[in-house]
């Protein structure tokens, strides 16, 4: 194949350097995002997704009413982030097409990587299966159980290997190997 | 090359921005329920046929079907009531304050939460003075802070606007239905 970064015009290398970095201080400040938001045990990603809707809401016959006292310090007590059904829609709805791009944009640099068929077929399918793993887990841990929150997690941990390998086999071949001019 | 650049403007374009806190839950508590020494909660269990009442009223039904109504009390006092609701927007949710005096008129409006992308969008409207439309509002009244603000702030404030509109007649129809009547 023509397309071979190994011997690239350094600006295509440049290029696509500065986007696997930028991709990267992305990946670092979604982890955090993670971090913050929903954690990175199974427990706390089922409590975050899980929410009441695991509790299988029965309505009441009539509308009732629980009057409970309160203190200042209820009100500061920070709060679980839970992500009810609306919200699970509009994060996979923003999310997923832009987890789509960025599988692509890497699959596009795993394509100019020295490697054997078989290897870039399988990084390709990880980049693009581990989006699909992280919501499908989302939406499994919201409607069928909270183990599910184990699917999320391998997602998550799938996107960051499969960019850390891109990246390094990247840089590797970009900058740091030797290639035989052809004649 | 071209495929990579435009990969890269749409990653960019396309990533939502997180929540962030615009005002502490507390310091909106205090703010919409001045003097308040106690507060209760009042958690409202909505059955099928009100969650469809309300659901008629505002479009919207809370995820749980549970609403909690704050009150506030100044000793034996009544000082007023308080509702948080939120409002999800393709833009990500926002959180509204809505707080409301002892004889059942809005005391004040107050953005509590937004993300960073709708953030300057929602200071924007607030600095066009779009809370101050909402005061003395009551229930069965719509809030129009959104079309106030035409001429006096951008499209995007203006958007926003709409949905601090619908968080304060959500919150409108909940206090008039469920707990105004429950009151009396």
């Amino acid at each position: 194949m023509s397309y071979d970064l190994r011997r690239a015009d350094a600006r295509i290398k440049w290029l696509v350097t500065c986007l696997l970095a930028t991709l990267g201080l992305s990946y670092v400040f979604g982890a955090v995002m993670v971090a913050l938001y929903a954690g990175f045990t199974p427990e706390r990603v089922a409590a975050t997704y899980a929410g009441p809707g695991m509790t299988m809401h029965m309505p009441p016959e009539t509308t009732m009413t629980v009057t409970r006292p309160m203190s200042m310090t209820d009100f500061a007590r920070p709060e679980t982030h839970a992500v009810d059904t609306n919200l699970l829609i509009q994060d996979t709805h923003v999310h997923v097409p832009m987890y789509g791009v960025i599988a692509a944009a890497l699959s596009l640099v795993v394509l100019g990587l020295a490697l054997p068929q078989a290897w870039a077929l399988g990084l390709i399918t990880l980049l693009f299966a581990a989006p699909w793993l992280d919501f499908a887990g989302m939406w499994l841990t919201k409607f069928a159980s909270p183990h599910f929150a184990i699917v999320t997690l391998a997602g998550g941990w799938a996107m960051g290997a499969g960019y850390t390998i891109v990246a390094t086999l990247a840089v590797k071949q970009m900058w740091f190997s030797q290639v035989e001019e052809r004649s | 090359m071209k495929p990579l650049m435009l990969v890269a403007v749409l990653a960019t374009a396309l990533h939502i921005t997180p929540v962030v806190v615009l005002v502490k839950r507390p310091d909106a508590v205090q703010a919409l329920l001045p003097g308040a020494d106690a507060y209760l909660a009042r958690e409202v269990h909505l059955s099928n046929r009100d969650a469809h009442r309300l659901h008629q009223v505002v479009d919207w039904s809370p995820e749980d079907g549970v609403l909690t109504l704050y009150t506030g009390k100044a000793g034996a006092t009544t000082v007023g009531a308080l509702e948080f609701v939120r409002v999800d927007s393709p833009h990500g949710p926002i959180e509204v304050a809505v707080g409301f005096t002892p004889q059942g008129a809005v005391r004040g409006v107050i953005v509590t939460k937004a993300t960073v992308e709708t953030k300057p969008w929602v200071l924007e409207a607030v600095a066009a003075g779009l809370t101050n439309h909402y005061r003395e509002l009551k229930p069965g009244e719509a809030p129009r802070g959104a079309a106030a603000l035409t001429g006096h702030a951008g499209s995007l404030a203006q958007y926003i606007a709409g949905e601090v509109d619908k968080g304060v007649a959500r919150a409108l129809a909940a206090y008039g239905t469920f707990y105004r009547s429950a009151k009396t």
